[in-house]
């Protein structure tokens, strides 16, 4: 079997999946980053090559996400994307004739429009991270739920309370206060759903013409609350495509299908790059008062990329690498 | 002996460097500058402002600071008003006050410019700051003129299509003197405030980071101030800040010009013009359908937030090229 790989590497987890030659998904891999991108990215190659039929062939790699230069440059890929062409992309393949992406990650919040199958306007949140995946953990966490089951129980609510939404703080706050009071569980985690959407639409959809058919991907798509808030605030009907929480993936390894049709070969690496030792370090470069914090990546010893400055005093002996994008 | 100036690289310093510049060295002054922004600069800049002020105002903090101990003065005029009936940013006005406070700083030349009642204003200004070197009247007018023919020279250059920094070279070799073909494949407009879409700290270049994704970039300054006028002529109401008038009449030149692709609105985090210019530009790029992104700027050095913005605004653009044509 021949096919391309895609990886994901965000802020809170690590997506992985491999997608035969015709478009269709064979696995996903799903890992939390735990602040160690790279060894994620090894260990979920193995588990993929362990779950694929030997005598496979990757034809070409793509990568995406907030840790994508890194991943890119460890597992050689062959297009290194922003995410949010990567959703675009992964979207419009899954639901053909899509108009609006709503996408929930772990740190990040965006909205794609696509108007007859193009990016005409997109958002992502600006200096807050409230309504993301990781509040809504930390509050499953305090509660004492697994955040699997989060959806679940609210969707039992009856009558939703009303929380303030517009900031983390203020809406942990809320919550203590509201169960403090005596309201229910499930009342209190359908208002939070309720508000988190409000803060969504009011802060990333700011503006935006949210047209049907309405897809809704990211790690926080598993969770039926928000789907159900979203689907009373909207008015329309939400999807959820099948392999919603890789989407990112998806998109970058049709992504690298498309450049390798291009350029004709991989620079994949193998799967070897599982069993090579890589080791990042950083330090202050002291040459100007900018004082960059220059990160370096050593394979098996060698440094093979820097980045981080500003002056390409470092990064530039290893441009070839970076022009990858 | 030769009395030093300093001048901070900040805030107007973008706009007027030339008219100050020449008109302290016709005085026999000698002009010193802040060095260009650097982490260093932000960093003493933040600990010395006051909390609620925008960015840009603690990077001018940070440069006032710089010039400490290299000066006779510093010259930050208290800039009221620089156009008939129009204001500048209050938080200008109150520059030079709350600068004072600080420790081991010169003498300030804290000069008021108002031009709200009238232009002639502004040589009163310049004949209050030249009594300080120079006792001769005629000299001072003189180097009044000067300076207004320089500043003058600067504007032309910039209109041909230069940076700032490109045309303060052209001033001084006097070469380059000709509107300057982009390389790029398309056009992208830059609008925002000249200190932070030219300052390359403050922004993380990203005037660099969309020519080296193929774009040309224009901005306000390479508009006559006639055709911004016009243009902004077309709110239902005017505009009370100067700069605000630029942006605004600049986006609604490029919204109705066929070779520009797409628009980039950068503002500071806290700036409260610019959250009603932003959200104005916004709406009207929305009606216009050409495609819009929004930057904010604060203090953190990350800088895969932007990154990760421009790139997907650059493969919008190019999506949406590749589509029409």
């Amino acid at each position: 079997m021949k096919g391309y790989l895609g990886i994901d590497v965000g802020s809170v987890s690590t997506k992985i999946v491999f997608m035969d030659e015709s478009g269709v998904i064979h696995e996903a891999i799903y890992l939390r980053t735990q602040g160690i991108p790279i060894a994620t990215v090894q260990k979920g190659l193995t588990e993929l090559k362990k779950r694929l039929p030997s005598g496979l062939k990757v034809r070409g790699v793509g990568t995406t996400g907030s840790g994508r230069y890194l991943a890119g440059i460890v597992v050689g890929a062959d297009t290194v994307k922003n995410e949010i062409t990567a959703h675009a992309v992964a979207s419009s393949l899954q639901v053909p004739g899509v108009q609006t992406i709503i996408e929930i990650g772990g740190q990040d919040s965006k909205i794609i429009i696509l108007r007859n199958g193009v990016v005409s306007d997109f958002a992502m949140n600006t200096v807050c991270a409230a309504g993301t995946g990781s509040f809504l953990d930390q509050q499953a966490a305090r509660l004492n739920i697994p955040v699997e089951k989060f959806g679940e129980i609210a969707l039992r609510s009856q009558s939703p309370v009303r929380i303030a939404g517009r900031c983390a703080v203020f809406a942990e706050s809320d919550m203590i206060h509201k169960q403090q009071m005596g309201c229910g569980l499930s009342d209190i985690l359908a208002g939070l759903c309720d508000a988190l959407v409000r803060n969504y639409l009011n802060n990333v959809g700011k503006g935006k013409e949210i047209l049907a058919p309405v897809v809704f991907q990211g790690g926080v798509a598993a969770n039926a609350g928000m789907i159900n808030a979203f689907k009373k605030a909207l008015g329309l009907a939400i999807q959820v495509p099948p392999y919603f929480d890789v989407m990112g993936a998806v998109g970058a390894a049709l992504l690298s299908r498309e450049t390798v049709s291009r350029t004709g070969s991989s620079r994949f690496k193998g799967f070897g790059v599982t069993d090579t030792e890589f080791k990042t370090g950083s330090f202050e470069c002291s040459g100007c008062s900018n004082l960059c914090e220059v990160v370096q990546l050593a394979e098996d010893g060698n440094i093979i990329a820097r980045w981080g400055d500003r002056c390409g005093k470092w990064s530039n002996a290893f441009a070839e690498q970076e022009k990858i994008s | 002996m030769t009395l030093k100036v300093g001048i901070p690289r900040a805030l107007l310093y973008y706009y007027y460097v030339p008219m100050w510049q020449t008109f302290f060295h016709e005085l026999g002054a000698e002009v010193v500058l802040s060095s260009p922004s650097t982490k260093g600069i932000l960093a003493n800049g933040l600990k010395h402002a006051v909390d609620e002020v925008c960015l840009p105002i603690k990077m001018a903090f940070g440069h006032v600071l710089d010039l400490a101990g290299k000066v006779d003065y510093i010259f930050l005029p208290r800039m009221v008003s620089i156009k008939k009936r129009e204001y500048i940013c209050p938080k200008f006005l109150g520059l030079p006050d709350m600068v004072r406070c600080l420790d081991g700083l010169p003498p300030l030349i804290d000069i008021n410019v108002n031009l709200y009642k009238s232009k002639k204003n502004a040589f009163f200004a310049a004949k209050e700051v030249g009594k300080l070197f120079t006792g001769n009247y005629f000299k001072i007018s003189g180097a009044y003129r000067y300076s207004l023919k320089t500043q003058k020279k600067y504007f032309k250059l910039l209109q041909l299509g230069l940076l700032p920094d490109e045309a303060l070279a052209g001033l001084e070799d006097g070469v380059g003197n000709k509107p300057r073909p982009g390389q790029g494949q398309f056009t992208v407009a830059l609008l925002g405030h000249p200190y932070n879409i030219y300052d390359s700290y403050i922004n993380m270049n990203i005037i660099r980071r969309l020519r080296a994704m193929g774009s040309n970039v224009v901005t306000a300054e390479h508009l006559s101030e006639q055709v911004v006028r016009s243009c902004a002529a077309c709110l239902p109401k005017k505009l009370f800040w100067t700069l605000g008038q630029r942006m605004i009449g600049a986006a609604f030149h490029y919204f109705k010009r066929r070779d520009v692709s797409g628009i980039v609105h950068v503002a500071a985090f806290a700036c409260g013009p610019d959250s009603m210019t932003g959200e104005l530009i916004a709406r009207e790029a929305r009606a216009a359908g050409m495609p819009f992104l929004n930057l904010t700027l604060d203090e953190h050095t990350g800088e895969t937030g932007i990154v990760t913005r421009i790139e997907a605004f650059m493969d919008m653009v190019r999506w949406r090229n590749a589509g029409v044509s």
